[in-house]
């Protein structure tokens, strides 16, 4: 009994920052010349209100893309889904999707998450 | 006559046996398996301030280390770097030049055999420290960060913050 209390007082605090899957995959989109792909991810940060998502090179610089929201609230304890659109052209030179914790000043816990996955 | 319906009989029962397998179900049970990485923060950080002019997370110091685990689901699928703070994102107005120091250690590995190598080959480049999950499981590490403000004058009373970045990359 004491080791479950103990267990759930380390666990009741943990935030968590969580995006798969590890490899997305382009498909071709409903529009002609435009794929698309989705990630989902997990927010079980107390202390973070908004995700942003973004497309990258392999040297991490940004890539062009579309997606509803760039900068998207996920509420504590919520999955959110990122359908990601890309132009083909810049397809090739997508290499990284990544979503990054906006922190805001109060009650930070003094952690920055940011999760990239890739494209293969 | 009794012959004939004893024939018939018997290839009744053969043609249902044979068409019993010939349509019998295949019940799929699927799965897909994605990978995914999961960056916790298990303990906030905070500055202790051992003197007026240093800011530390150095327990010695009065601080807290921020502790962050990192779980993956797939070996050799993803690296991850701890950047630590090399300024503060909010402060008073500070009254000379702070430096910074910081590093990254691994505090407990879930799996003492495969992950035993973490710290020794983890690769350091100024602030960052870069290592190769190359098992699956979960591994924690401790932050500590250092800030010193210039020529030993005190710190502007205040509420400073900074941040340690983790990332979690796939390879």
């Amino acid at each position: 009994m004491y080791r479950y209390l103990i267990f759930l007082l380390l666990v009741g605090n943990v935030n968590a920052h969580q995006m798969s899957p590890t490899y997305p995959e382009w498909s071709a989109s409903y529009l002609d010349g435009i794929s698309n792909t989705r990630v989902r991810l997990f927010n079980k940060r107390e202390d973070v209100k908004y995700y942003e998502v973004g497309v990258f090179d392999k040297d991490m610089k940004p890539i062009p893309f579309v997606t509803q929201y760039h900068l998207r609230g996920v509420n504590f304890n919520q999955y959110a889904t990122f359908d990601i659109f890309i132009n083909d052209k810049y397809k090739k030179d997508a290499v990284y999707v990544c979503t990054e914790s906006m922190l805001t000043e109060v009650k930070s816990s003094g952690v920055a998450s940011k999760i990239c996955s890739k494209f293969k | 006559m009794v012959k004939e319906i004893a024939l018939i009989g018997i290839v009744g029962i053969m043609s249902y046996g044979g068409s019993k397998s010939a349509f019998a179900l295949d019940v799929p049970i699927s799965a897909s398996v994605t990978g995914s990485c999961v960056i916790s923060v298990e303990n906030n950080g905070t500055y202790g301030q051992p003197n007026a002019y240093k800011l530390s997370t150095a327990p010695a110091d009065g601080g807290q280390m921020p502790i962050t685990r990192v779980d993956v689901t797939l070996a050799s699928a993803y690296k991850v770097k701890f950047t630590a703070p090399d300024s503060f994102s909010s402060s008073p107005v500070l009254n000379d030049v702070v430096t910074f120091t910081g590093d990254t250690e691994v505090s407990a590995v879930s799996d003492a055999t495969n992950m035993a190598d973490y710290e020794t080959d983890k690769v350091e480049v100024d602030m960052s420290d870069e290592y190769t999950l190359s098992a699956t499981g979960s591994t924690w590490f401790k932050h500590s960060s250092t800030a010193n403000n210039g020529g030993d004058r005190a710190f502007p009373s205040g509420n400073y913050t900074a941040y340690v970045t983790a990332e979690c990359i796939a390879i």
